[in-house]
């Protein structure tokens, strides 16, 4: 057992554990965004699903290891960070990138990740902890969360932020998804380009897929 | 004072046993007493670091000293085209007997029968050897090894890896050598440079090295030094060589007795980009194999200015294939350089400075299309449009000749053992196996051989007959030799004159190229032998070294090495002097046929000269080793 | 030779004095500067220039001038190499900067590359890793008739790109986490796609990685730099390899 603990400290595993607790997240985001989806179908679908999904008693083992994957990306990426900072101590004086290597996504996943993380607090914390309303379908009592997310979005800020985030976790995931990749050594000239465009495809997909929500429950308030 | 006559200890018998018979004949090392010993290896590039690593793995103890930051820097790493080896993998008549043959013939029979037969010989064994180690060499679809004819040889026996022949095969050396490191047996001293050899009882036992870092000087012994410190090329300043090649190392070894051999017989490279000012810090070759498909030019008017391709085919004067017409653009390297010269000196010479060349692609485009030509030279276009600014898959290129390679160096015999006991000169450092003139190809296959396959025989011959006596540094020969070194570096110090030491150099350089560059004559050469001692004495009068010795001082580590060079040069110019007759790379304008080729006279110079240190101010006395060629029959070369 | 094209430059250069001082960016003019000359031969001008002004020289690496030993790389302004692609230092003109232009020059950054003096930096980390398995375990006379193995052509030319690595360690400069991934992946693939490198590649691929990470460079956040600033244009498809054989390797090795 020692012998495998020791890998997990290398920069290669360390990076290979990120890659792949970023792929899983990446696969969250999907069926997350999925679920918001049902908001398009009216109250009574959405809160149903939602309904049935944290009632099933497995949700808690779910969570626990959807936190675990949170967590472990979070702390590899703080830990990744502050050796790489560690590692020149002297900055340059002028740093400039070649244009032939680093994007802006690239450059900025610590400050998009640091981004999320601020939103992911805010988003629990105002929504799956916020305000309980109730609705009644079919004579079962539940929770009301159609309500919640359209009142909460009626305020321009929210709406604000959270695209502002969602479009930094899209930057994040343009390059984290393709880096994942790169960083499992999944890597043959022959895909790489197609890696590459489903990456960015991704990313952009992510951004605009989680920004029409809010602008949907906006709109909705309105009428 | 007296002439001594050399005995190069050639073994007895027939040449194509005599390796054989006289390795059978060498004593053995006991392989427990091995650890016994210490071996100093002095350069790191092919022969160097290739003695290290195969001394390391006979069970030796080593010690190996480096100027540069990493082994991996020597300048061996620059060599472009390629390795000959006589593996006839082309089923084109090639054999051990050929390459021996062509090397002895492009030598201009100035080399030691026995020592290039041995080479040919080995020259097998290092392709194996290399391909072990993982150098990447170039392969056919097959996955065999592919070969190409190079610089002049009708067979194709050159094994290569693109460009970069030189680059793969140091890395292959390097990372034998790393592997020793790992392993302890070797143990490495990057940014040291040798500053002398240290004799105890009349035996090469040790060397005194400065750190360039800190400027400390420390004191080395062993039971024996080798030197693979490579040619001494940058005495003309601009050269092809590495910036910090130098001759230091060699000069120390002359001037505590060991004998110089044939200092005048340089290389000067046909395939150089030319001079482009004053600034110039160095020359930038093009391997040679570009002349295999690219066609050499002047136009056929003395001054005609015009751009390349408004010279119409008839106004084109292809002189190499006029001249040579079975060589054609293939001639070697001498041949090839003295007919630049002669063009340049007629007033055909192209480009701003008038000191030029054509080697044009047009035809081998025409003929094979871009993308081969791309596929075989894309990168020495590359980096000759990066130098030059202009594309050379639509204009011709400009080449020039520019100093490459020193034939010339420490005397050894066949045990490539020095005249003094224990010194070893391997590699481009010893007077060599290339006689008067170097074939192309042949410099990666001469450290090799020297390093993998003749030291780690030989040097157990000299072992055999000598017992690990404990020698400590603190012999006062150290002290003697440490204090001599930083008396010398204390005084250049002290100097605090005007002038650089860039400007001394490019003073000497100067000098070397007109009087004891590619043609020589008496005049000239009288005249650089009253101008060199001139400009020394202005040296050691008016070089300006900043700082300290304590720290890193580029300056004065190049002030200790031109201060070298500029002895050196001076003994080139005596040696080149007393040679009056021409042969391979050694042009006397006095010595030649009546169209112009080197003519030798084998009657009087069919020898070695090998210069012994007399003291300062007292002039050499000049020993000889007679040449005797047996197997290949003295005859005036010719490559029409 | 384009004397009227001579430039003026204004040079900000780090200046520091051995690898325990501080150092600091120092300002200097330099007159008549042909475009022809090389980055170095600047230098040189500059630094003959100091000489006759009594003044200390900038001290940098440099050895062959063609772009082949890795020994020269300075961080010219911003960019380790300066701003041409596939560009050493020693290879890169001045024709490629123009009349009063500022140049910002400064050493290799990264903790296992520390300073010298001035531009100058040990590199000797580098040698390190090759010592911990960059090589192929075989002793002088050990191989086999070099026809008995045959490479397909393609793994001979992907090893060859691998293999041109030259070890200046302008990856590591120009990483923003000081990363050594591209020059130790490059060595591993060279090594490793040869079958004369088969047999020992797990181990040497889970030594170098370990040697690597203990000399504290950075991780490899996959931004390509490195290879955008390599100047033999290694691929970072080498990390990749890398990533999958280490991956691979210490999963599998029997005793490491």
């Amino acid at each position: 057992m020692s012998y495998l603990l020791k890998y997990v400290k290398t920069s290669i595993v360390k990076k290979q554990l990120m890659a792949a607790s970023g792929l899983l997240l990446c696969g969250f985001l999907l069926t997350h965004m999925a679920g918001n989806f049902l908001i398009y179908f009216g109250p009574e679908f959405f809160n149903t699903y939602s309904h049935k999904l944290i009632s099933n008693p497995f949700i808690y083992i779910a969570e626990a290891i959807l936190v675990l994957i949170f967590l472990s990306h979070i702390c590899l990426a703080i830990k990744v960070t502050l050796e790489n900072r560690a590692a020149r101590p002297e900055p340059y004086y002028v740093s400039v990138h070649s244009g032939r290597g680093a994007t802006l996504s690239s450059s900025t996943m610590p400050i998009t990740g640091f981004i999320i993380l601020t939103f992911l607090i805010w988003h629990v914390v105002s929504l799956k902890y916020g305000p309980h309303y109730e609705a009644t379908y079919n004579g079962v009592v539940m929770r009301d969360l159609h309500k919640l997310v359209i009142e909460y979005f009626q305020i321009e800020w929210h709406v604000g932020l959270y695209i502002l985030a969602m479009a930094a976790a899209g930057m994040h995931a343009f390059h984290g998804f393709w880096s994942a990749f790169q960083s499992l050594g999944v890597n043959h000239p022959k895909y790489n380009c197609c890696i590459r465009f489903v990456s960015k495809a991704f990313g952009v997909f992510v951004a605009l897929g989680y920004s029409a929500f809010p602008i949907y429950c906006y709109l909705q308030g309105g009428n | 004072m007296t002439i001594k006559k050399l005995d190069g200890k050639v073994p007895g018998g027939s040449i194509q046993d005599s390796w054989n018979n006289h390795r059978f004949k060498l004593k053995l090392v006991n392989p427990a007493n091995k650890r016994k010993y210490r071996v100093i290896v002095v350069g790191t590039g092919l022969a160097g670091a290739s003695a290290a690593a195969s001394l390391s793995e006979l069970g030796y103890n080593v010690d190996v000293f480096c100027i540069q930051d990493s082994a991996r820097r020597a300048h061996s790493i620059a060599a472009q085209g390629g390795i000959n080896a006589a593996k006839n993998y082309t089923n084109d008549g090639d054999s051990i007997w050929r390459l021996f043959y062509d090397t002895v013939k492009g030598g201009d029979f100035r080399a030691r029968e026995a020592n290039v037969y041995r080479l040919a010989q080995v020259s097998v064994n290092i392709i194996d050897q290399c391909v072990a180690q993982g150098v990447p060499f170039a392969r056919d679809y097959g996955g065999y090894l592919s070969n190409r004819s190079f610089g002049g040889a009708q067979v194709s026996r050159t094994f290569y890896a693109r460009g970069q022949t030189g680059q793969q095969l140091l890395l292959g050396a390097y990372s034998a050598l790393m592997k020793e490191a790992a392993h302890g047996k070797v143990k490495l001293h990057t940014r040291s440079e040798m500053v002398n050899l240290v004799m105890v009882n009349g035996k090469a036992r040790g060397i005194i090295v400065r750190d360039v870092v800190t400027g400390e000087f420390s004191k080395h012994v062993a039971d024996a030094v080798i030197l693979a410190t490579g040619g001494y090329g940058n005495v003309f300043y601009l050269s092809t060589n590495a910036k910090a090649s130098n001759a230091s190392s060699i000069w120390r070894a002359y001037k505590k007795g060991a004998f110089f051999g044939n200092p005048c017989y340089t290389q000067i490279h046909p395939t150089c980009i030319p001079v482009h000012g004053d600034n110039q810090s160095k020359l930038t070759l093009m391997s040679e194999s570009l002349r295999n498909d690219g066609r050499v030019w002047v136009p056929s008017k003395v001054g005609d200015k015009r751009p390349p391709n408004e010279v119409t085919e008839a106004e084109r004067d292809y002189y190499l294939e006029r001249i040579y017409p079975s060589f054609g653009n293939l001639v070697p390297r001498d041949v090839a350089s003295r007919n630049a010269k002669f063009q340049a000196d007629q007033k055909k010479g192209v480009g701003p400075s008038g000191m030029a060349v054509y080697l044009d692609f047009r035809d081998a485009i025409k003929r094979d299309g871009l993308n081969v030509v791309k596929e075989k030279y894309g990168n020495l276009f590359d980096m000759y449009e990066r130098i030059t600014a202009e594309n050379p898959y639509q204009v011709p290129m400009r080449i020039y000749p520019a100093s490459h390679y020193t034939m010339g160096g420490l005397w050894v015999d066949y045990n490539l053992m020095s005249n003094l006991e224990g010194l070893f000169v391997l590699g481009e450092a010893n007077f060599s196996d290339h006689g008067a003139n170097r074939l192309g190809a042949s410099a990666l296959m001469q450290g090799l051989a020297d390093g993998y396959f003749v030291i780690p025989y030989t040097i157990g011959g000299y072992f055999a007959d000598y017992k690990p006596d404990g020698l400590k540094t603190d012999h006062p020969e150290f002290e003697k030799a440490l204090h001599e070194s930083s008396e010398r570096f204390q005084r250049l110090l002290k100097i605090q004159g005007k002038r650089t030491v860039d400007d001394f150099h490019k003073a000497l350089g100067k000098i070397m190229w007109d009087d004891v560059g590619m043609s020589r004559n008496a005049k000239g050469l009288q005249h650089a032998l009253k101008e060199i001692p001139a400009i020394r004495e202005e040296f050691w009068r008016d070089v300006r070294i900043p700082g300290s010795g304590s720290e890193v001082n580029v300056e004065l580590e190049k002030a200790g090495r031109l201060a070298d060079f500029l002895e050196l040069g001076e003994l080139m110019a005596l040696d080149a002097l007393e040679r009056p007759e021409s042969c391979g790379g050694h042009f006397r304008e006095e010595s030649q046929t009546k169209d112009n080729e080197a003519m030798r006279d084998d009657e009087k110079f069919c020898h070695v000269a090998a210069w012994e240190w007399q003291g300062e101010g007292t002039k050499p006395i000049r020993n000889v080793e007679e040449l005797k060629f047996e197997h290949v029959k003295l005859a005036q070369r010719s490559y029409k | 030779m384009s004397d009227q094209h001579n430039m003026r430059l204004s040079l900000k250069i780090w200046r520091q004095a051995n690898s325990l001082s501080k150092g600091q960016m120092v300002d200097y003019e330099l007159d008549g500067v042909s475009p022809d000359v090389s980055f170095l031969e600047m230098m040189d001008q500059l630094n003959d220039k100091l000489i006759k002004e009594g003044k200390d020289p900038v001290a940098f690496d440099h050895d062959c001038r063609e772009g082949i030993c890795g020994m020269c790389g300075v961080v010219i302004n911003g960019q380790a190499h300066g701003p041409e692609k596939e560009t050493t230092t020693c290879q890169l003109h001045m024709r490629k900067f123009k009349n009063g232009d500022t140049i910002v020059i400064e050493p290799f950054r990264a903790k296992p590359f520390p300073v010298l003096k001035d531009l100058m930096v040990n590199r000797s980390a580098f040698d390190e890793i090759i010592k911990a398995g960059g090589f192929i375990t075989v002793s002088t006379g050990q191989a086999p008739d070099a026809h008995t193995l045959l490479v397909p052509k393609g793994d001979a030319e992907l090893s060859m790109d691998a293999a041109q690595c030259i070890g200046c360690g302008a990856c590591v400069a120009s990483c923003k986490n000081a990363s050594a991934m591209l020059f130790t992946s490059a060595k591993i693939s060279h090594l490793g796609l040869l079958p004369q490198g088969q047999a020992e590649a797990k181990t040497r691929v889970l030594s170098m990685v370990e040697k690597m990470d203990e000399l504290g460079f950075g991780n490899c956040t996959n931004e390509a730099e490195c290879e955008a600033n390599c100047p033999k244009n290694i691929s970072i498809s080498n990390i990749a390899r890398m990533n999958r054989q280490y991956l691979c390797s210490a999963a599998t090795h029997p005793t490491m």
